[in-house]
């Protein structure tokens, strides 16, 4: 288990990129924007996941539930979009 | 409750009160019996109105009505829980378990899914049940069409099944992948275990699909929201929603009773499976492929050629899996020596209509050949040979397991004869349905021409209706006046279940049963007890519980409740019966926390790959993977919706970022503060404990008063904060949700806000229920703090997904 410290560090690092996703909308070309944004919210979703819920500690096998349903739902949403493009 | 008290099985009480894996499993049996006739009866009135082409006996509105709740009872309060009544059975017995993981949770589930069905009941009652088809296409499935409550009841009542469905998922995933007894690796599951194995992995991705489109259509409903009727692809949504999870749901329905007719056939073949780890793999593959190929039904709409041709392929792709599991079974069957046991003829029987059902898929699955077929009574036809094929298999279920349940024989003559009469009317029933091809379906007349074939169904269904009351006679008189059958009536068994008396007794076996050797042993339990590994949690000389009264009741004041939700705004006692409901429903939650209740894990068993995982934590995660398909599904929904509408021409509804911003803040900092909590349990803190729970609450109430100030910053109807709380507060709907301001129904934009972020915060107040009785317990009874602190990290997990859930949710809503 992790010390109160390395949770800051991980809880400020979060504030960082929570602030940085207003920023980009301001500053880069939309879709540039948009492709950044999403990279931050992916990144903080894995600091969370990966410290906070402290996957890292647990066996592979838990990430990977969690990666496939994820997985599955991305693929719902990405094929449905395509299906009217 | 001890173990003394636990009532016998001929007292009422019992079966309210009672966890145990054998107990529920009779109880899904029965039940999924009841509504097994109920979806019967249905079915002869669609074959009485279709014995003459026009008008006869049902106007188009109770034929309509008729159709699509004999799909719904079939399908989800039939054909599933009667394989799980089975599971709930046999799996435990064939993996050498006491009970399931969680048996409170089972028990939750049979009465979830119990009073599910009456809800359903109930929506007859309210001026019609729903009347869409088992699909519910949009936008049959709205108001606009169906304007009485009946219609809203039954969509809530699929919601409670979905409930009870995701808590079986969980304890099957965990009970399957922890409860093995030593030595029994995945591979030398037997195939029926398996089977259920691979049903629920499906079943937590496609049922939480259901649940995300089910919950919309409830928006739909109950708040005015616009998503089903929107011109962006409304319909078409649904149709991506309801089918992927459909697709997936006709192999969860058929793959348990593909596990009976492997079982049966080693059985009375006397053969080991041929080929049995190229099966175990086909099954694997046909898993993944089912999430992928859900567009097949839905050829004739305007989703582009390209993807529909790599659906067509994927089809074609899922079909050899399959090829490959048939030849199998055939293989086996060739080399072994038959015995023609009633459920041996009710499972080849199966094998013969799973194949004809198969191979007019491979029809419907053409493109071109579909835009023929497509609404007729070919699907009709195909799906019944298919999904009935898989009845028919889990009837043979019922006769094969049924001496081990009821600890007596039935009538083998009386069996066959059931067998011969089944088969005889099922084809009459549905081949005549391939003959008429021509018609199409749900319509409750048809072209003349037809009337032979018509009639030639009519009386098919009649037999096949008839053939029961031998079924039910035989076990009836089985039941009462049959002998008593031996621990192993069936030579060449090879699993677990025979391996003990008939009935089992409570615990399952006398000993405790491993497979270290590589055969089945026992081993004395007093031993295992003394020279395991106490593992923490373990109260040694504590019996394990069985009974407990919550689950029914939590139950009962859900289906309330419901019954409340769906008439809001037709009547004052509806909403007068939701509060009360809702009340209750969180009151006897809190009384299920309270209770102590102990049902230890195994001590020592093949767990891989989940080593060392608690069954609660894991339990969790399982949970929290449904859920990210729920809330990414209607996240989808929104991509998909606002791509439709024209991304960039999409405005947000929030005027501002800044207070999704600050909200951001907030959440994230409560994730700190409730593993501050978890730290300060984990060094024995207390006031470090209830001081790290009770800023996480805070939080959340920030969260959620800020989330209600835009809310009300949103709707011009409350001037002032207090008026918006006040609103929420009365529940005063018709306010908040209907005016003519830029509430839920001003535009696919505002319904989409506040369906979304109103899924979100339901999630954040069951959050803040569940830290309160946390920072309760640490603060009355010191708990967390004496090295169990697992309540604490479970919640935790919850409580970050939520925060997770909003860093998706702000910068859609609120940015881009
Ligand atoms: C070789 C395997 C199969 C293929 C290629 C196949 C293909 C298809 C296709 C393309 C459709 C859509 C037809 C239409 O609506 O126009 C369909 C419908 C259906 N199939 Fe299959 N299928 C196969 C096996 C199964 C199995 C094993 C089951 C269930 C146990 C099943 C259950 C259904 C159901 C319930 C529908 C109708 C849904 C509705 O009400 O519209 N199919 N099948
Ligand atoms: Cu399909």
């Amino acid at each position: 288990m992790a010390s109160i410290k390395l949770y800051f560090a991980v809880y400020v690092a979060l504030l960082i990129l929570a602030v940085t996703k207003v920023i980009f909308i301001e500053f880069f070309e939309y879709w540039t924007a948009v492709g950044a944004i999403l990279v931050s919210a992916f990144t903080k979703s894995a600091l969370i996941a990966y410290y906070f819920q402290h996957l890292r500690e647990e066996p592979r096998a838990i990430s990977w539930l969690v990666l496939i349903s994820l997985a599955a739902v991305l693929l719902l949403a990405a094929a449905a979009t395509y299906s009217i493009t | 409750m001890a173990e003394h008290s636990f009532p016998p099985r001929s007292s009422v009480k019992r079966w309210l009160v009672t966890t145990n894996h054998k107990d529920i499993g009779i109880l899904y049996i029965v039940s999924s019996l009841f509504f097994f006739i109920f979806g019967g009866i249905l079915a002869l009135l669609i074959r009485t109105q279709l014995w003459t082409s026009g008008e006869f006996i049902l106007s188009g509105s109770a034929f309509g009505q008729a159709v699509t709740a004999h799909g719904l009872v079939m399908v989800f309060f039939f054909l599933s829980p009667f394989a799980f009544g089975f599971a709930n059975y046999i799996v435990p017995l064939q993996i050498g378990a006491d009970d399931l993981a969680f048996p409170r949770l089972n028990a939750l589930s049979y009465w979830l899914y119990f009073f599910a069905g009456m809800v359903f009941i109930v929506s007859f009652l309210q001026g019609g049940t729903i009347e869409a088809g088992w699909t519910l296409y949009a936008p049959l499935n709205l108001p606009a069409f169906m304007p009485s409550p009946g219609a809203t009841t039954a969509i809530l009542a699929l919601l409670m099944f979905v409930g009870s469905v995701t808590a079986s998922t969980i304890n099957f995933i965990v009970t399957i992948h922890t409860h093995k007894a030593d030595g029994l690796s995945l591979w030398h599951l037997p195939m029926f275990t398996w089977s259920i194995l691979l049903t629920v992995w499906m079943m937590l991705i496609a049922f939480a699909a259901l649940a995300a489109a089910l919950l919309i259509l409830g928006a739909d409903h109950i708040f005015g929201a616009q998503y089903f009727t929107a011109t962006e692809g409304g319909g078409l949504l649904w149709a991506h929603l309801f089918w992927f999870f459909g697709h997936p749901e006709v192999y969860i329905v058929f793959f348990p009773a593909l596990g009976v007719m492997l079982e049966t056939y080693q059985t009375f073949t006397g053969r080991r499976l041929i080929g049995r780890k190229w099966v175990i793999l086909a099954m694997i593959l046909v898993t993944l492929q089912s999430f992928l190929v859900w567009m097949h039904h839905m050829f004739l709409t305007t989703i582009n050629l390209e993807i529909k041709t790599l659906m067509m392929a994927m089809t074609i792709g899922i079909s050899l899996p399959f090829d490959l599991i048939v030849f199998a079974m055939i293989y086996t069957l060739l080399k072994g020596r038959i015995r023609y046991t009633t459920p041996f003829l009710f499972n080849f029987g199966a094998l013969l209509l799973f194949i004809l059902g198969g191979i007019t898929g491979v029809f419907l699955g053409a493109i071109v050949l579909d835009y023929e077929f497509r609404g007729t009574y070919w699907v009709v036809a195909h799906f019944h040979y298919v999904m009935f094929a898989g009845g028919t298999a889990l009837i043979g279920g019922l006769y094969y397991w049924w001496p081990k349940i009821t600890g007596k024989m039935y009538n083998e003559f009386l069996g066959k004869l059931h067998f011969g009469i089944y088969f005889i009317g099922f084809n009459l029933l549905y081949f005549s349905m391939f003959l008429s091809w021509e018609m199409p379906r749900r319509v409750f007349t048809y072209h003349t021409g037809l009337e032979t074939y018509n009639q030639m169904a009519t009386i098919g269904g009649i037999i096949l209706g008839a053939s029961f009351l031998i079924m039910f006679y035989n076990l009836y008189t089985s039941y009462l006046s049959g002998p008593d059958a031996p621990d192993n009536p069936w030579e060449y068994s090879r699993t677990a279940e025979w391996a003990t008396s008939s009935p089992p007794p409570l615990e399952n076996f006398e000993g405790v049963p491993t497979y270290r050797n590589g055969f089945l042993e026992f081993e004395d339990r007093n031993a295992v007890a003394d020279g395991g590994h106490v593992e923490h949690g373990h109260e040694p000389g504590r019996h394990p519980d069985h009974a407990s009264w919550w689950p029914v009741t939590i139950s009962f004041a859900g289906f309330l409740m419901l019954i409340g939700l769906a008439g809001l705004g037709e009547h004052f006692a509806y909403e007068l019966l939701f509060i009360g409901g809702a009340a209750f429903v969180l009151l006897s939650a809190i009384g299920w926390g309270l209770e102590d209740f102990y049902a230890p894990e195994p001590l020592r068993g093949a767990k891989w790959p989940f080593d060392g995982v608690h069954k609660n934590k894991f339990g969790m995660w399982v949970f929290l993977a449904s859920d990210i398909v729920i809330f990414g599904a209607f996240i989808g929904a929104y991509v998909f919706i606002r791509w439709g509408y024209g991304w960039e021409a999409w405005q947000n509804v929030p005027a501002e970022s800044l207070p999704g911003l600050v909200n951001t803040f907030v959440l994230l900092t409560s994730s700190f503060t409730v593993i501050l909590a978890l730290v300060y349990a984990q060094r024995g803190n207390r006031r470090g404990v209830i001081a790290g729970l009770l800023a996480t609450i805070g939080f959340a109430f920030t969260f959620m008063l800020i989330k209600s100030w835009e809310w009300n910053f949103l709707l011009p109807e409350a001037e002032t904060l207090p008026e918006a709380v006040t609103m929420l507060v009365t529940l005063d709907f018709d306010v908040l949700f209907h005016t003519e301001g830029p509430a839920i129904d001003a535009s696919i934009m505002h319904s989409t806000y506040y369906v979304t972020t109103g899924l979100h915060a339901i999630h954040v107040l069951i959050g803040v229920v569940a830290l309160g009785y946390l920072a309760w317990r640490a603060w009355a009874h010191n708990a967390y703090i004496d090295g169990n602190e697992r309540p604490v990290e479970n919640v935790g997990l919850y409580w970050h997904f939520v925060d997770i859930a909003w860093v998706f949710l702000f910068p859609l809503f609120y940015i881009i």
